[in-house]
């Protein structure tokens, strides 16, 4: 509720430096008092709150409510504001406690929708999978807009429904969050602001949204300049970074003069020193050096080690040459990659790659060079301590601390999309092994070359992974039910949908059955789809669906693989799973704790201990820094693990036992 | 076979896959510390002795391997 001031107020506002075009366009509430106010000039239709209790300016230091050196037009003003040192603050409304100090301008100029439905240039840095972002974009949606390009009708329809949204966001009026604090910062322009956002030394911010919350509060640090972008709540960009064109999602750090254009940066990604240009990053991208450019490619659970480059110039019709680098990967320092690529999933890239390559159907490789030729050494990463690692502290690194989480995200090491990869793989090498003769050192494949000794060996190691995948899947369903019956066993092991060898695929994090993305995307095309929350709601129904799914397919799976026939298995039958489940997780382990061993052997430990005079001061330095094997708590947290299969295996083995015949 | 003969073989393996002149390879050299094996050329030691025996070893057991003469022992255990 607003009034008119009174003609005392207007004398006292007069008295403390106040102008006013129009002193009746300036309203104010109800329980108004004009103490507090000064030097400030009105332009426009003004509203403004009461000023009269404290507003907390940094943590433990609060000043009283304040508005003085400002110009303000066509503004709303919230109750217990602290405005002070503004040269511009146009039409714009801010809730309450709100802090601006030592601001050049905050305005908005025409009608905006915030960096909303602003199109970039992903992937392919000539343009043709612009991606229009907006401040509810999910991973999934983006991935959809971005790579089914294929589907003509799905991109015009999501494209439509983007529009729609978009079109809700459009004002001429924008909007500062309560409690929010913007301080020494030179110039804001078309960029609404969410409560409890921070904003302090920021150079220039244009057509933008900082979606800040107050359970995920957005921060953006000194000299920032961001132009025609999106940041998700719970982000932090700070330290110089430029974004152009860019969308920041949920829980992302940038900063140390980051650079980024064209670019999108989803949930828990991390951007310091170095550079993306036009680089679809998914969850957990993480670059931290400076010399890495990452440009025109695709990540998600991706480290890129100092130095790390890719380029697209190998063209001759524009920059339309991509990379895809699947989940989990990492390049090496100074690793070098010549677009097109499409790296396998949790591979390691090293060297300078002259050649193009498609390592998709080999996951866990290291892809090196020898000789100027790409070298692939399959399955080599399934057993590395690095790899178990990464795998167990994404979910303990998710900082997305709202209530809302955009990107839906799939943590499992293996899923029916990994295990699906590793079986092709392992078909692969036996094809491979067979055709290649034994004068052969290398056998080729769509640009990589394999050392033919490892064919057999490395699909070893493959089927070990895919065997305990599948089995385990039977035993978790054991291990803690009762069952009297072989009946009930049957009966506990029927999949609750039907499911069969369904193709899956990573849409940017989140892993899902083909088929019923497929439905998503025909609901979509059928306009039974109406909103963006509509289609992230399907997304989100899937992902909830996905387990049992998951399950029916590694049903389906045992069956395919080694007919085995959950509805019809017998005793014996399942006693053989468990036994062999036991000895093949355990050798799975063992295999990951003997790669966590060379992190203490000798050439771990050189260049410690440098003044010692023997080994045992040597060896006091090492463990004072890095610790003992056996005292590590992921050694331990492993050793645990295979204790836990053991006990896991006698329960299980006890009450099939006991089963009658 | 006797353990010279398998000795002899590894060394030839060995000297192959590490790219080594036999005379360097001593009865008691550490694949790492003394011959220069990265974890990825252990790999390939391990399926090269496959090869060459014609064996499937125990890939966790075989890592722990860190010697030729330690490797005589282990794959004269499959023969």
């Amino acid at each position: 509720m607003y009034r008119q001031l009174s003609q005392a107020e207007i004398e006292i506002l007069k008295q403390q430096g106040c102008v006013a075009e129009n002193w009746e366009n300036v309203e104010v509430s109800i329980s108004f008092s004009a103490e507090g106010i000064s030097n400030v000039r009105f332009a426009g239709n003004i509203k403004l709150g009461t000023q009269r209790g404290k507003v907390q300016i940094d943590e433990g230091i609060l000043k009283p409510a304040t508005i003085r050196n400002c110009f303000i037009e066509n503004c709303t003003i919230g109750e217990n504001v602290f405005l002070s040192n503004v040269g511009s603050l146009i039409n714009y409304k801010l809730g309450n406690q709100v802090v601006i100090e030592n601001v050049g301008s905050v305005v908005v100029s025409g009608k905006s929708a915030f960096g909303n439905g602003h199109e970039i240039e992903v992937l392919n840095e000539g343009g043709g999978r612009e991606l229009p972002v907006f401040d509810k974009l999910s991973a999934q949606i983006a991935y959809l807009l971005v790579i089914y390009r294929h589907n003509s009708t799905l991109i015009e329809k999501l494209k439509k429904l983007v529009s729609k949204y978009v079109e809700t966001k459009r004002s001429i009026v924008g909007e500062i969050g309560e409690n929010s604090i913007i301080q020494h910062t030179k110039s804001i322009k078309n960029v609404k602001i969410g409560p409890f956002a921070k904003i302090i030394g920021a150079s220039k911010l244009v057509e933008g949204t900082i979606d800040s919350k107050q359970e995920a509060p957005v921060y953006i640090g000194e000299e920032v300049v961001a132009e025609d972008f999106i940041v998700l709540s719970g982000s932090k960009i700070d330290g110089s970074a430029i974004l152009t064109s860019t969308f920041v999602g949920q829980g992302v750090k940038i900063g140390r003069q980051f650079s980024a254009e064209n670019t999108t940066l989803f949930a828990n990604s991390e951007a310091f020193h170095g550079e993306a240009c036009s680089v679809f990053a998914g969850p957990y991208t993480v670059t931290h050096h400076k010399s890495t450019l990452l440009i025109a490619g695709m990540f998600s659970f991706y480290n890129a080690g100092s130095g790390s480059n890719q380029s697209n110039h190998m063209y001759k019709l524009g920059p339309i040459h991509q990379g895809i680098v699947e989940r989990g990967s990492k390049t090496g320092s100074l690793s070098y990659m010549l677009w097109p690529c499409r790296v396998g999933a949790f591979s390691v890239v090293m060297n300078k790659h002259a050649g193009n390559f498609d390592t998709t159907e080999l996951p866990f490789s290291y892809i090196s060079v020898s000789d100027g030729k790409s070298v692939l050494t399959p399955a080599m990463n399934l057993f590395t301590v690095g790899t178990a690692r990464d795998s167990k502290k994404w979910p303990t690194r998710d900082r997305r601390t709202g209530s809302e989480k955009l990107d839906l995200i799939s943590f499992e090491l293996f899923n029916p999309y990994i295990i699906q990869k590793i079986i092709d793989g392992s078909e692969l090498l036996n094809k491979l092994h067979e055709t290649t003769p034994k004068s052969k050192e290398f056998a080729k494949h769509k640009g990589v070359h394999i050392n033919r000794l490892m064919l057999r060996t490395s699909k070893r190691y493959y089927d070990l992974a895919v065997n305990v995948f599948l089995t385990n899947q039977l035993v978790e369903r054991l291990k803690d039910k009762s069952y009297s019956s072989l009946h009930e066993i049957i009966k506990l092991l029927k999949p609750a949908v039907e499911s069969g060898c369904e193709k899956w695929i990573d849409l940017l994090g989140m892993i899902a059955e083909k088929k019923a993305i497929n439905n998503l995307i025909e609901l979509v095309c059928n306009e039974e789809i109406k909103t963006v929350e509509n289609l992230q709601n399907g997304f989100v129904k899937i992902q909830k669906e996905s387990a049992e799914r998951s399950y029916a397919w590694s049903i389906a799976k045992l069956k395919a693989l080694q007919n085995i026939d959950v509805s019809q298995i017998s005793k014996q039958e399942l006693i053989t799973i468990v036994s062999d489940w036991k000895t093949n997780s355990i050798k799975f382990k063992n295999m990951i704790l003997k790669d966590a061993e060379k992190e203490f052997d000798q050439l771990s430990r050189i260049g410690f201990g440098i003044d010692g005079d023997d080994d045992t001061e040597n060896t006091a330095d090492f463990e004072a820094i890095r610790g003992t094997y056996t005292n590590n708590s992921f050694i331990i947290g492993l050793k645990n693990e295979i204790a836990e299969i053991d006990s896991t295996y006698t329960t299980v083995i006890k009450k099939l036992e006991k089963l009658p015949e | 076979m006797n353990q010279e003969e398998v000795k002899h073989r590894i060394k030839k393996v060995v000297a192959s896959v590490l790219k080594l002149d036999m005379s360097e390879i001593t009865d008691n050299a550490n694949f790492i510390f003394d011959l220069g094996a990265d974890s990825m050329q252990s790999m390939l030691l391990i399926a090269a002795f496959e090869e060459e025996f014609e064996i499937e070893m125990d890939v966790d057991k075989a890592q722990e391997v860190q010697t030729i003469s330690g490797a005589v022992e282990f794959i004269s255990s499959y023969l």
